[in-house]
């Protein structure tokens, strides 16, 4: 007991020194916390290294003692992982369908939900009516004829609605890993793009989108060598969305800003 | 199990298998929606139940030859018994994998039939003829092996020996053929200005499956499944253990769990390079995969696996730290003064070093090489030196500081997306949450583990070893470890198949289903959790037919077990 006693002492002390020294260095609680944590296991394991040894054990004794250890395991193992931060899979959700959907389009699969996507509209419409028709006494109502489809949503596609593209874009591919704008995102493994519309053209943009390896931004002659930024979205996009979003970051201008110069390549 | 249910699970494992290939070439199937799961989990609670039984029946051979010939080199017949005894669990567990391999080709076709024929389809050379000779070889030679086992004794035992390498042969080559495909998913050939699928049209097999993956995915999996081996012998000899009912017993299960230990602790050391190597060769496949994995969706699942490698190294030290205390005369075991001072510098100034010079680039060794080996070259002209127990202590020490680095992330969230200032690690300090930082964690661990192993030896060869004397805790901790080892091969084995992301084979085969999004953590755990403890049983199961009833026909012991010294 005396053993356990000190070394709980000994991790407290250290912990409380840790937290005190976190805080002082301006860390997040958080971190703060992690570190306690740390002290303690440090105490756990120290205890464990001088306690006295485990008398041994047989039959039904250690079988229980066998289940009543895997149980623990099993509650240590899914209760740690629970307990850190959780992706929530929702965010991504609607992203894949958009990146999916013109692939699914043009699949068989997205034809036959296509197909089965109108019988169900036109279904639909046929029961509507016969309600109204049952309502209106059955003959009042001229149903329009077979087949016509149903009344498509008009979209205007403005310079707006462009941009608009241009932005779901960034965001759909997760530009935003590599690349700072706006002063979000970016972990310095590409170029920050604040003034890359004063730099390069609408069309040296997508060219770069579309070839990697067409441009290399000044400072970045590793990233480029090893071709970090990868050469899939001229297969992942449609030429429409590449458009947009070399639209709506030509219009980044921001000159205080110091992304750096692109070298033409190719 | 008898011959011939064995041989019924083989041959019906087997019509599963041709069968799930004739079936994927009706062209038309329609998916089925598998009730509770859903259709990924249910291919992924299969697929990852065949890979751990295969991961045992490749590991273990490779454990029981060396046994095998250190028993006929040595003449010590605790080798032999070790061996035998391992080989019958790997018998009766050869048949699982066959079963869960042709349950996961038709779980596969049944969720996934569009995707599943272009795949067969892709290597169809591999799955209608390579794999299954492969295993048709593989069990026969199995079976050969282990039915001579007492026919080919004395003269004959290198005759058997032989036999065992052509087992190991023939698993090894198992693995490599189908790792193709699988590293194929992940990283599908690719080139500059071709369109994969242009690409893949012009592709023969031999290019499909040496794809960028496929070498690391192989080094990884031959050394994690000669780790894997070593744990499952060591949990084989704990259960014995607890359940042996004579001292002898207890001798023999505590060298076996020894022995099991030591060589799965030998794989382990190498297991993070090559784990690094997988990373760095998929990172630079397509870097998209490096935040994926390390800032975004999979960074907590990284978390996790940390927190798991790092109780694994402290079950390892800890293991060896009761050992010691059963090894009379260990207190005389010194080491000099400059391991533990390298051992406690090491974090600090590798991170310093990797920071200026990072992998690949040679110069970093140029530091890191003298310093790593200072103990070892100068130790021997430096008079001052400490005690066994002071080394590990301080080597625990490290090891939990070490752990305390690799987990100490950029951010508390599970995306960078989700990332406040709360969250975030002070921009001055964010050099804790680096590669260099993780890498000299990496490399601390490893070098603690290697001080206290090279004491361990030294206190075997100096001391005597009370066989069946070693603290009962042991056996808990053979278990933690066999436990750790296949939860942590579930967790990547998920995280190697969600870095695919939306993709059933990246870049080519779109996953068009609801369910191509990534889990979260907790949901994986349950999930990986329910599978290790599946695994557990049936291996528990296997031992206890393998090995419990040659106890109740009254086995002759086959030499009573000595202390070390007196070998």
């Amino acid at each position: 007991m005396g053993n356990v006693i000190k070394k709980l002492a000994i991790g407290l002390v250290v912990g409380g020194v840790l937290v005190g020294v976190a805080r002082a260095l301006e860390f997040p609680f958080v971190y703060q916390m992690l570190f306690f944590g740390f002290a303690m296991l440090g105490a756990a394991v120290f205890m464990l290294l001088d306690a006295p040894p485990l008398r041994t054990m047989s039959g039904g004794k250690s079988m229980f003692a066998l289940v009543a250890f895997y149980m623990l395991l099993c509650t240590v193992c899914i209760a740690g992982a629970s307990f850190l931060p959780q992706f929530d899979p929702e965010d991504e959700k609607g992203k894949i369908a958009k990146i999916l959907k013109p692939q699914i389009d043009a699949s068989e699969k997205g034809k036959t939900e296509e197909l089965i996507a109108r019988a169900k509209a036109l279904d639909e419409q046929v029961r509507a009516l016969e309600v109204r028709l049952k309502i209106l006494g059955g003959d009042q109502v001229v149903p329009p004829p077979a087949g016509t489809p149903p009344a498509a949503p008009t979209t205007s596609v403005t310079t707006g609605d462009f941009m608009k593209l241009g932005e779901e874009q960034w965001q759909l591919m997760e530009c935003y890993n590599c690349h700072k704008l706006r002063g979000e995102g970016g972990k310095k493994r590409g170029p920050e793009l604040d003034n890359i519309g004063s730099l390069l053209t609408v069309d040296e943009i997508k060219q770069k989108i579309t070839d990697p390896k067409s441009f290399m931004a000044e400072g970045f002659e590793k990233e480029w060598e090893k071709g970090r930024m990868p050469d899939k979205f001229k297969d992942l996009m449609e030429p429409k969305d590449i458009q947009a979003l070399a639209s709506w970051l030509g219009t980044f201008k921001n000159t205080s800003v110091n992304t750096p110069r692109p070298i033409k390549k190719k | 199990m008898k011959t011939w249910q064995r041989s019924f699970v083989v041959v019906c494992a087997f019509l599963a298998l041709f069968g799930g290939v004739a079936y994927a070439q009706t062209p038309g199937v329609a998916a089925v929606e598998f009730p509770y799961t859903g259709n990924r989990t249910a291919v992924w609670i299969v697929a990852q139940l065949h890979t751990l039984f295969g991961a045992f029946i490749l590991g273990a051979p490779i454990f029981i030859v060396i046994s095998e010939w250190l028993g006929y080199r040595k003449q010590d017949l605790r080798y032999d018994r070790l061996a035998k005894e391992v080989t019958k669990v790997t018998v009766i567990l050869f048949s699982m994998t066959a079963l869960t391999g042709g349950l996961f080709i038709f779980v596969l076709l049944a969720a996934y039939p569009q995707f599943t024929s272009w795949f067969i389809n892709q290597f169809y050379l591999v799955f209608a003829v390579i794999y299954p000779l492969l295993f048709i070889g593989g069990t026969i030679v199995l079976y050969a092996y282990f039915y001579t086992w007492d026919a080919w004794k004395g003269e004959k035992k290198g005759r058997h020996i032989a036999l065992g390498v052509l087992l190991n042969l023939l698993c090894m080559v198992t693995m490599f053929v189908i790792n193709g495909p699988t590293s194929f998913m992940n990283t599908p050939l690719k080139a500059d200005g071709i369109s994969p699928q242009d690409l893949l049209a012009a592709a023969s097999l031999w290019d499909k499956i040496a794809n960028q993956s496929w070498m690391p995915l192989n080094l990884h999996r031959i050394d994690g499944n000669v780790a894997f081996g070593g744990f499952m012998t060591g949990m084989i000899a704990a259960y014995m253990y607890m359940g042996a009912k004579t001292q002898e017993e207890r001798a023999f299960y505590d060298w076996m769990g020894f022995v099991g230990n030591l060589i799965a602790v030998g794989a382990t050391l190498f297991q993070p390079f090559t784990g690094l190597l997988l990373a760095y060769e998929m990172c630079d496949y397509d870097f998209s995969f490096c935040p994926y994995m390390m800032a975004d969706q999979l960074s907590m699942f990284f978390e996790m696996q940390g927190a798991m490698i790092g109780l694994m190294f402290l079950a390892i030290n800890y293991y060896a730290w009761l050992s010691l205390k059963r090894i009379e005369g260990a207190e005389r075991v010194r080491m000099t003064i400059l391991a533990p001072i390298v051992m406690v510098a090491l974090p600090i100034v590798m991170v310093a070093v990797l920071n200026v010079y990072w992998i690949p680039d040679p110069k970093s060794l140029l530091f890191l090489l003298p310093l790593i080996l200072a103990p070892f070259l100068f130790g021997r002209f430096i008079p001052k030196t400490v005690s066994a127990r002071t080394v590990i202590k301080i080597g625990f020490l490290m090891i939990i500081v070490s752990d305390a680095i690799w987990l100490t992330p950029r951010g508390f969230a599970a995306t960078g997306a989700n990332l406040a200032p709360g969250l975030e690690i002070p921009s001055d300090w964010d050099i804790l949450a680096s590669m260099p930082a993780k890498v000299s964690a990496m490399f601390t661990l490893v070098f603690a583990t290697v001080l206290n192993y090279i004491l361990y030896n030294r206190a075997i060869k100096q001391g005597t070893i009370l066989w069946g004397k070693i603290d009962f805790t042991s056996q808990f901790v053979l278990i933690l470890l066999a436990f750790i080892s296949i939860w942590t091969m579930g967790l990547m084995g998920a995280v190697r198949s969600l870095v695919r992301k939306y993709y059933h084979t990246y870049s080519l085969i779109p996953d068009f289903t609801a369910e191509s999004f990534t889990p979260t953590l907790s949901y994986s755990a349950w999930w990986i959790t329910g599978i290790t403890v599946v695994f557990f049983s049936v291996v528990s199961l296997a031992v206890i037919m393998a090995l419990r009833p040659s106890e109740s026909k009254g086995r002759v012991p086959e030499r009573a077990p000595v202390p070390a010294r007196a070998e």
